[in-house]
């Protein structure tokens, strides 16, 4: 080994070591002298709280929590968003054992809380929050509250002391009233009620009564609660599933890691309960990301010492000085696992269009494709034009000087003063006259790999799920041109022994899911011929015809307006389509709908996005659907949507409209490598016909976005990565 | 029930066994392939304990014909041996330059001073080192601000800002491979960060004949922590 460095390649010098990069696990620690923030403990709701009441504590920004909690054969399953930093959401799934509600012997709701920070703790004042409880549901935990947190610490003790008092309503109001503030009414839980309609009506209604208690953090890893409960668990007290003996509660929690804490606790004088939270925030990958160091920027001779290298004459022949750039280009961004598309250039810009194959964020391909420019291209090229493409769409125009390049690779504030001299236009649906790279088409992938299905919420059942093995194919002939399909074998899975009555009154749009799993182990999920392609710099447009999802098939155009600086999109979709057959793999049934919507899509900035989309759904039924999404730069995103169509809520049948939770993860974050797979996943607590919309594959606004402005910038110090 | 698990984990297995088949191999990520690695680096440094710094000799010294920049980083253990790819003068003041490890990571040092890595993870995009650079050539206290854009290792980026403060701690002999230089040793202390209470430390020992930063200890960002450097040949 000593001879190697001796022999003077340095490179051969590893001399065994593991160099300058560290190992996963080795960063995570170092990374404690910038710890990670304080972060409140939850409670049986899965909020943050002390035993059975909640605290007046939001979770840092951004923070996603899941607890699951269990006390006296109640379970609860809950999913916190701290969506921004005073706005906190939870969805939560819980059982209930012999509660003696319908005909279940386990009782099953979902329930929505959102949290408002009315105040941050300062130092003299306390944190101060107000919170809806079950808001929406069939109201079994439906309550209010406005609670106060302090925090103490000081040499006397160790640790520091959360002391919390509070007011609580509904279910939190109903041990130890004292009166009712804001008038009386207040209608009793109804079970068999289809739920999901806001209750505005009685929300901080009835009976009041005050909560308290003390969280004692030891140390890091231990902490002691004890609490004074408002709440009388009269429903399930008169099912004698729980004997409330004492309104105190105590408990005691041990933090496994920064991302799980366990607790143990004793409630009301007679019930042993057991409480797992676990919390993570997507802007703290789970490993960090680690691209291979760039070759750093080739710098052009100063003109004064060297003027012919400016000399431009080596594109006078417009054809002969592009096919070079690209032969040269194609090797080069082969490395860094992009594709050439096309260049043109002249004696003083080159444009070079690419496609983006490895890298999730779009502004570290623009980096790459910079110095790859940088390495080939003579001193009189100053303007590159760098224009990633998607499938036939390209995203946008990234105008950089190479001077500016040159300058400020290692300038401080080197991404911020970059983005400042860029240029982000519109790109022009194609480039006339350009070096074309030939071997892109026609081009045939497949693949065969597993699948999981999953259904939930089944009352009967709440986890179903199939497995079995998925071939995708797709052949591309020519730019835009896809022709794709997937076919799916079942190996294993129970969804499809639902045997629910189908108790819709709409077009049975989506409730038959159980019938097409019923019918074959295999299934065609879809097979169709799309092509999409860009009409103006600010236009894309989009054909789908054949069989689009597993349950309908037909024809599907979309037209999407979305200048490349625009916060604003707006886009129209016309489809017309066929409910497909349970059984054959390529038949069709009766039923065919005339389907669309107008859509209007907008960033708010800070990673919150909306849509809106207005139309008609599967089921015949007209409405308009709202999204609103907060999605981090890493790829995280988390959101929510809500439908609301001229169906009635009593013809929708439970939940009354459709609505639900999306969550989109990028794989980058978890494995550390680049990677441009996303997982995406969309839970409905309930799926019913009304609001339904057709699923296409390949819709226009997620292709183009990731490389427009505001999908550059936050990733725009991956430019110099 | 048992069946059911037993079916399950028979498609899980064969899942896995699917699960790298396809005409697109080259982005596919084999995840068990991976959390086995990562395993295996795990258990590997475990049991044998933090890799050791190299002792460079005069002999090795003498052969090597190019500059090279010894680094050890502390957290990881180790050593590398960096060479210099590039030298820019820019309108930031002073000089910087790249120097790339064995591993194709590279450290930027301006006067000296880190002012930015790449392929380390979480690496610093970008550092404002301006006063510590002026204190090193004057050899004089200062203090300052200096801001740094880290990389929270997800191609999203965040301004740290320190308020430093930089002493000349008095003359001093080091030897770097059996040559003893006459440095000045300055240490920086900065206060600030994400929380407004994180600590840097940094030691520059520099050379009283040439100013160049013989050896340091500073910090190269939150993921690795710090870096010794050692000027073996410039």
């Amino acid at each position: 080994m000593i001879r190697q460095f001796a022999s003077m390649t340095l490179k051969a010098s590893v001399l065994g070591s593991v160099c300058l990069i560290p190992s996963v696990s080795v960063a995570q620690g170092a990374d404690g002298i910038f710890d990670i923030p304080d972060r409140p403990t939850l409670n049986f709701y899965g909020v943050p709280g002390l035993i059975d009441m909640p605290s007046a504590e939001a979770l840092p920004d951004g923070q996603l929590a899941i607890g699951v909690s269990t006390v006296a054969g109640q379970t609860r399953t809950t999913l916190t968003f701290q969506a921004t930093p005073r706005i906190q959401a939870s969805f939560r799934y819980s059982g209930i054992k012999d509660a003696g509600i319908g005909n279940f012997d386990t009782y099953r709701d979902r329930s929505f809380d959102v949290r408002f920070l009315a105040n941050r703790e300062s130092r003299y004042a306390p944190a101060v929050m107000i919170g809806l409880q079950d808001f929406a549901g069939t109201g079994i935990y439906a309550g209010e509250f406005i609670a106060a947190t302090k925090t103490f610490s000081g040499s006397r003790i160790r640790g520091n002391v959360k002391a919390t008092v509070g007011l609580g309503w509904g279910r939190l109001g109903s041990s130890g009233s004292i009166g009712a503030p804001f008038g009386s009414e207040r209608p009793a839980f109804q079970e068999n009620t289809t739920g999901g309609e806001l209750s505005a009506d009685q929300w901080f209604r009835g009976d009041a009564a005050p909560f308290a208690g003390l969280e004692w953090q030891v140390n890091d890893k231990w902490g002691l609660k004890a609490e004074y409960s408002s709440d009388a668990y009269d429903v399930e007290v008169n099912a004698g599933i729980i004997e409330r003996q004492s309104r105190l509660n105590f408990g005691a929690e041990y933090a496994v890691n920064d991302f799980i804490r366990v607790g143990g606790y004793y409630l009301y004088g007679s019930e042993i309960g057991l409480n797992v939270q676990m919390q993570f925030n997507p802007q703290r990958p789970a490993v960090p990301l680690r691209l291979p160091a760039p070759r750093p920027y080739d710098i052009r001779p100063k003109r004064r010492d060297n003027p012919s290298a400016y000399d431009g004459t080596w594109a006078a022949s417009r054809t002969t000085a592009s096919g070079a750039v690209r032969d040269a280009l194609i090797p080069l961004l082969e490395a860094d696992g992009l594709t050439l598309v096309e260049t043109r250039t002249d004696a003083s810009t080159t444009e070079v269009r690419y496609r983006n194959n490895r890298y999730r964020a779009t502004a570290v391909s623009v980096g790459r494709v910079a110095r790859a420019m940088a390495r080939i291209l003579p001193a009189s090229v100053e303007t590159f034009r760098i224009v990633p493409v998607v499938d036939n769409l390209a995203q946008s125009a990234i105008v950089l000087r190479r001077s500016d390049l040159e300058a400020l690779e290692t300038a401080p504030d080197s991404a911020s003063a970059l983005l400042a001299v860029a240029g982000i236009t519109s790109a022009a649906p194609s480039l006339p006259e350009s070096a074309r790279n030939a071997d892109l088409f026609p081009v045939f992938n497949w693949s065969l790999g597993p699948y999981l299905a999953q259904s939930l919420f089944d009352p009967d059942e709440p986890y179903r799920a199939d497995a079995g093995v998925e071939l995708t194919m797709s052949y591309k002939p020519a730019p835009g041109w896809t022709v794709a399909g997937s076919l799916r074998h079942r190996l294993t899975g129970n969804i499809s022994s639902s045997d629910r009555e189908n108790n819709s009154v709409l077009e049975h749009v989506r409730t038959d899911a159980n019938l097409y799993a019923q019918a074959s182990d295999t299934a065609l999920q879809n097979l169709y011929v799309s092509k999409q392609w860009k009409v103006t710099p600010d236009v894309y447009a989009r054909v789908t015809a054949g069989y689009l999802e597993r349950m309908f098939g037909g024809v599907s155009t979309e037209v999407l307006w979305k200048p490349a600086t625009s916060r604003l999109a707006l886009g129209v979709e016309a489809n017309y389509v066929k409910q497909r057959a349970f059984e054959s793999l390529l038949g069709f049934q009766d039923y065919g709908v005339a389907t669309g919507h107008a859509s209007a899509y907008y960033e708010f900035g800070n990673g919150f996005n909306g849509q809106l989309d207005v139309g008609r759904y599967l089921a015949g039924d007209v409405g308009a659907t709202v999204t609103l999404e907060r999605e981090f730069s890493n790829g995280w995103r988390v959101g929510g949507f809500f439908t609301l169509t001229d169906v009635s809520a009593e013809d929708f049948g439970e939940g009354s409209f459709d609505k639900g939770i999306t969550l989109t993860v990028p794989m980058e974050w978890f494995i550390g490598r680049p990677d441009r797979t996303t997982r995406q996943t969309t839970v409905r607590p309930l799926t019913r016909d009304g609001g339904a919309r057709l699923s296409v594959p390949g819709r226009l606004y997620e292709q183009v976005r990731g490389g427009h402005r505001e999908g550059l910038v936050g990733n725009w110090s991956g430019v110099w990565e | 029930m048992m069946k059911y698990i037993a079916r399950v984990a028979g498609a899980g297995l064969l899942s896995v066994l699917l699960a790298a088949c396809g005409s697109e191999k080259a982005n596919s990520v084999n995840l068990p392939r991976l959390a086995l690695d990562t395993l295996k680096n795990t258990a590997e440094a475990r049991r044998s304990g933090p890799p050791q710094k190299t002792v460079v000799t005069s002999k090795m010294l003498a052969e090597t014909k190019i500059a090279a920049l010894q680094v050890n980083p502390e957290t990881t253990g180790g050593s590398d041996f960096l060479r210099r790819v590039a030298v820019r003068r820019d309108s930031a003041g002073g000089v910087v330059e790249i120097w790339n490890s064995s591993d194709n990571a590279q450290i930027f040092l301006r006067n000296g001073v880190i002012v930015g890595s790449r392929g380390v993870g979480r690496d610093i995009i970008a550092a404002d080192a301006q006063v510590t650079v002026n204190a090193l050539r004057s050899r004089t206290d200062r203090r300052g601000v200096r801001t740094f854009t880290v990389s929270d290792g997800d191609v999203t980026s965040t301004e740290m800002r320190f308020n430093c403060e930089i002493q000349n701690l008095g003359s001093n002999k080091i030897t770097v491979v059996d040559q003893v230089f006459n440095v000045t040793h300055m240490r920086e202390n900065c206060l600030g960060g994400p929380s407004g209470s994180n600590a840097l430390r940094n030691d520059f020992w520099v050379q009283d004949s040439s100013g160049l930063v013989r050896k340091s200890r500073q910090w190269a960002g939150p993921a690795a922590g710090y870096f010794e450097t050692v000027l073996l040949k410039n």
